[in-house]
């Protein structure tokens, strides 16, 4: 049983990796979001903010602010450790990071 | 206030990680590539960094004083759009005067916590391999930390599941709606005996929750089945809310296994809308916690040797945090314990910090 088990979750991993290694990366970057225009850089940013405080403060009180290069990597950090949503993490980067 | 493996108690010699050790070598070759092609602009690149919690304590339970200092580092490694490789090692010392009196000594614990590399395969899943913390309720994965958690005592029911375990894990949250969102993880660990800073139980299991973004909620259940010795199951329920209109937040898990059941709720409240004294009240948090545990199958001595009471026993916390500055903080808190082993007080007092180091540039030109 433990051996199929076994089995099982190494095919969907692998499964997994040549699926997103092989897809196009450009629809998938976590980079932080660009705004088009004031507007839309508005709604982003309150957005990101209730997001933050709605994913990250369920555990902790909020930080500062750190610089964009250390955000990407503590957002990316949290995404896997606290299963926050794609858009939930690319919010939050992009608020983090105005 | 670390506690010990069922494989640490039953001295059961069992195979290596040398399967789990080949899926790991693997994933990472393949995936590779593909990362370290991957496009990312300078000024958004992620940066390698140095983090974690530092602090030290005072605690005195049931009379018995303990001098606790502890360092916990975490390496965070992202490499290209999709990989990082993330560590978190465990140094404390505790130290106690010995019975009949004396100076205080004790020894240093090194400990892995967790050593994993994670794979963002998609928007929907997430691939781990290594020694990762294992998802059983809440507070092991996210409130363990020193500088999150609002009382530094751990809940009674803590030992119930295996802290880190060794082998594989599939995570990811995404919405299912604009009202909830889903999130899930499955695992399967590896027996692990010949170091104990990697000792881990073989055991599969899972966690699913779900968020509800608009009243901040989010509830989940955990299942646990140990794969060797008495091959029993584990399950759990856990929640945590944070109220819109209040700086408060609450959190709690029910767990029950064949060494015993019990839950813990607690809630901590920060003083931001007291309107006398501002400057010092929103930097004040009060919190508290009640708990229960019930014993199980095991003996008394089994027990103890796992980090769990040796009787049916209620508690009950009250603390108060103070946040000098932005990831440091004071911290003080008494605590009453009911057993049928005896009553007795939990003082806590110390201080915890958080810090942040980036490998490498941060500013581009």
């Amino acid at each position: 049983m433990r051996i199929k088990i076994t089995i099982l979750t190494f095919l969907l991993a692998l499964g997994s990796v040549l699926w997103a290694a092989s897809s196009p990366r450009s629809s998938e970057s976590p980079n932080i979001p660009i705004a088009h225009s004031q507007e839309e850089a508005d709604t982003m940013r309150v957005d990101g903010e209730r997001r933050f405080h709605a994913n990250c403060g369920r555990c902790h009180a909020a930080p500062h602010k750190f610089p964009p290069r250390m955000m990407a990597t503590i957002v990316r950090h949290m995404r896997v450790r606290a299963t926050i949503t794609d858009e939930d993490m690319r919010l939050v980067l992009y608020y983090m990071t105005q | 206030m670390r506690y010990f493996l069922k494989s640490d108690v039953q001295h059961r010699p069992l195979p290596t990680l040398r399967g789990h050790a080949f899926i790991f070598l693997f994933l990472f070759s393949v995936g590779m590539v593909p990362a370290l092609l991957a496009q990312t602009p300078d000024s958004e690149r992620p940066v390698p960094i140095l983090t974690g919690s530092a602090g030290y304590f005072t605690f005195v339970n049931a009379g018995q004083t303990t001098l606790d200092a502890q360092i916990n580092p975490v390496l965070l490694l992202p490499l290209g759009d999709h990989w990082l490789v993330e560590s978190r090692a465990e140094f404390e010392g505790a130290f106690q005067r010995p019975p009949g009196g004396g100076s205080y000594g004790g020894s240093v614990s090194k400990n892995l916590d967790y050593a994993q590399v994670d794979y963002i395969a998609n928007p929907y899943l997430t691939v781990t391999v290594g020694r990762f913390l294992t998802p059983f309720g809440i507070f092991n994965e996210r409130l363990y930390p020193i500088w999150i958690r609002s009382l530094q005592q751990d809940p009674l029911i803590l030992p119930l599941s295996a802290e880190s375990s060794d082998g594989m894990m599939l995570r990811g949250g995404f919405p299912v709606d604009a009202k909830a969102n889903l999130n899930y993880t499955v695992y399967v660990s590896a027996v692990s005996t010949g170091h104990s800073n990697l000792a881990s139980d073989r055991n599969v299991g899972g966690r699913i929750g779900v968020f509800l973004p608009g009243p901040r909620l989010e509830v989940g259940v955990s299942w646990q089945k140990l794969l060797q010795d008495e091959r029993s199951n584990a399950f759990g329920f856990h929640f945590a809310w944070l109220p819109a209109q209040l700086p408060m937040s609450m959190h709690g898990e029910y767990a029950r296994s064949n060494q015993g059941s019990g839950y813990w709720v607690d809630a901590a409240y920060r003083l931001s809308q007291v309107q006398f004294w501002q400057t010092a009240m929103r930097r004040l948090e009060v919190a508290g916690r009640a708990e229960q545990f019930f014993s199980g199958q095991i003996s008394a001595d089994e027990a103890q040797a796992l980090g769990l009471p040796g009787a049916n026993t209620r508690e009950g916390e009250f603390g108060l945090n103070y946040y000098l500055q932005d990831g440091l903080k004071a911290t003080a808190s008494y605590g009453r314990q009911f057993s049928s082993d005896g009553d007795a007080n939990l003082w806590t007092v110390g201080i915890a910090s958080r810090f942040a180091f980036p490998l490498g540039r941060v500013n581009t030109p």
